[in-house]
């Protein structure tokens, strides 16, 4: 992370990985904002955490989990169904992807 | 673990045209889908067979904002038994990531999986030729949806988004297309021995991944490797690994490279072809998953959860191998309830008939349906066995009556009854036998053949055997019919 460095490049590969497209004024602008997030993040680096568990969670909590019964959902699967753009033989009709 | 029973006689050394000599090394990662009643994360209906898609589906498996994944602890207990089958440690404390990529078959953007902390440790697969595949380790995640790929779109079911699945990732220690085979084919008896899933492989309910690379023999360097995803056969993975091993070594005998890419499997060519180069794993973005906290498991729990494993492969090698064949063994492996009712059976004696009975009878092809059925009773079998012993019942008689135990009309009831009314009880009553012997050899038209028979014609004994057997309506011992016969001829 330290010397992750944010230009046009690292940009438009993870807009590529998210299926986004930018505007080059947007990936202009996203160039900005990211590497001063990442600056101010850096702040980070100046402790040593060499052998320390990254924090998953901040509650102490373990093992919630629930029983394998079904149980009634607030939402139908019509209105689940409902919510996407297009729909074609009760599937989702997407862009074609491979 | 028993001796290995069948000598290794697979070869993974495979020479070149030129003359080289290569080695094939091959990983194998499978994905085995959790029969478990509801999705990993969801309460909905993990069962979507012969259901409409896009039915068996809730908010968190559209990854609509706000929904939060709930555990099921019953796949944390399959994933413990399926980790056990595989002889692996149950590691005590395990966690979930996120591992993120853009594709439509999994809306919320990212997988749920577990990369730094899986819940099985490292193990190992004995193959039946005593080879043994380690286990790397393996992990509990999520299925993702289904994609169906038309001309200019791609229709999406999530029935199977979230759907829990046991992903085992072997070290690289396969080194032919036909351990390849051996060991997926045997990951799927474990997994259905421990009843983790339903197994269906025509249904996806396990799917390879196969890493396959060659490298020159007694280099130090394995070579690169290529992947062939979401195999679901034994055969297909056995026919990619040649084909595989085929395609690489003829690249890099024409001075060629390899590329690591992922390849695509067509099993009508039986060609496999270049899809994409691989994504670097950084690309996945990985990163702990902040709404499930972690699992902790009590050696007491991971014990519990070993008492529920059945009888496994290896138990029934062990006991089986001796009285019946390795390869025999094998062939009925495939069929757990068999070898459960084999166990039941207690007696080595009758062990041997039974497998004898269900090997011919029953795997013979236009039966293999009746498997489906309920097998016939402890009882049953081990009168069929009594009755086989003291010549009550031909070995052809036997059989009629063995498939009558699987009868709608018949099954309920008990052997002997079944014998009787099928008409196969042997006349053994050597009184009985002679008088039958008798009226035979008094008819007219068996004269002519006595006569020859005298006169040294020993072939026309099966005429007159023949005779009787039709006199007693097939219920006579035929070998004791024949001594009768010799004897009353004065031979």
């Amino acid at each position: 992370m330290i010397n992750m460095e944010i230009n046009q490049e690292t940009i438009a590969h993870l807009a590529e990985l998210s299926n986004f497209s930018l505007s080059e004024e947007e990936s202009r602008r996203l160039e900005t904002d990211l590497a001063g997030i990442i600056d101010y993040i850096s702040q980070l680096d100046e402790l040593n955490t060499e052998g320390v568990e990254p924090t998953y969670q901040v509650f102490e909590m373990e093992n919630v989990w629930r029983p394998d019964e079904i149980e009634p959902q607030e939402a139908d699967p019509d209105q689940l169904l409902a919510l996407t753009k297009e729909v074609q033989n009760h599937q989702i009709k997407v862009p074609k992807v491979l | 673990m028993g001796q290995p029973s069948i000598v290794s006689q697979i070869s993974e050394i495979v020479n070149s045209e030129s003359g080289k000599s290569y080695l094939p090394t091959i990983g194998i990662e499978c994905h085995v889908q959790l029969s478990t009643k509801t999705k990993l994360f969801s309460e909905v209906d993990n069962d979507a067979r012969g259901k409409a898609p896009n039915s068996c589906v809730s908010p968190v498996d559209y990854g609509l904002p706000g929904m939060l994944p709930r555990l099921n602890k019953k796949a944390v207990n399959y994933a413990m038994r399926a980790g056990l089958a595989l002889n692996s440690e149950i590691n005590l404390e395990s966690r979930f990531d996120r591992k993120h990529y853009f594709y439509p078959d999994l809306p919320k953007g990212y997988q749920i999986t577990q990369l730094f902390h899986p819940i099985i440790g490292a193990g190992s697969v004995e193959l039946p030729d005593g080879t043994k595949i380690r286990i790397e380790h393996a992990h509990l995640e999520e299925d993702a949806g289904k994609s169906t790929h038309e001309s200019d779109y791609s229709l999406i079911d999530l029935n199977r988004a979230g759907t829990p699945l046991v992903e085992i990732v072997s070290m690289p220690d396969i080194h032919s297309a036909a351990h390849a085979r051996d060991y997926t084919k045997e990951l799927w008896r474990l997994m259905t021995y421990a009843g983790v899933t339903f197994g269906d492989l025509y249904n996806g309910n396990m799917r390879f991944d196969v890493n396959i690379s060659v490298a020159e023999e007694g280099s130090a360097e394995l070579g690169t490797k290529t992947e062939v995803k979401n195999l679901n056969s034994f055969r297909s993975v056995e026919r990619v690994v040649e084909y595989e091993i085929q395609r690489q070594i003829k690249l890099l005998e024409g001075g060629e490279a390899i590329r690591q890419e992922t390849r695509g499997w067509n099993d009508a060519t039986g060609e496999t072809t270049g899809q994409r180069t691989k994504e670097g794993a950084a690309d996945y973005r990985y990163m702990p998953e902040p709404d499930l906290p972690p699992i902790r498991l009590s050696t007491e729990v991971v014990e519990a959860e070993r008492m529920k494993l059945p009888k496994m492969p290896a138990w029934y090698r062990d006991q089986f191998n001796r009285v019946i064949g390795a390869e025999n063994v094998e062939i009925l492996l495939d069929y757990r309830p068999l070898m459960e009712k084999l166990a039941e059976l207690g007696d080595e004696a009758a062990v041997k008939k039974v497998a004898n009975l269900f090997a011919s009878v029953l795997l013979a092809e236009e039966n293999a349906s009746l498997l489906n059925d309920e097998l016939p009773t402890r009882e049953q079998l081990l009168k069929l066995v009594e009755m086989l012993g003291n010549n009550q019942l031909s070995s052809t008689g036997a059989k009629e009556v063995f498939l009558k135990f699987f009868d709608p009309e018949m099954h309920y009831k008990d052997t002997e009854t079944i014998a009787k009314e099928l008409g196969v009880v042997q006349e053994n009553d050597l009184n009985a036998l002679e008088a039958i012997v008798g009226s035979v050899l008094a008819k007219p038209e068996t004269k002519k053949a006595q006569d020859d028979y005298r006169a040294g014609q020993e072939k026309v004994l099966g005429f007159l055997v023949g005779q009787v057997m039709k006199e007693s309506r097939g219920k006579a011992n035929p070998s004791s019919v024949q001594e009768i016969l010799k004897k009353k001829l004065g031979s």
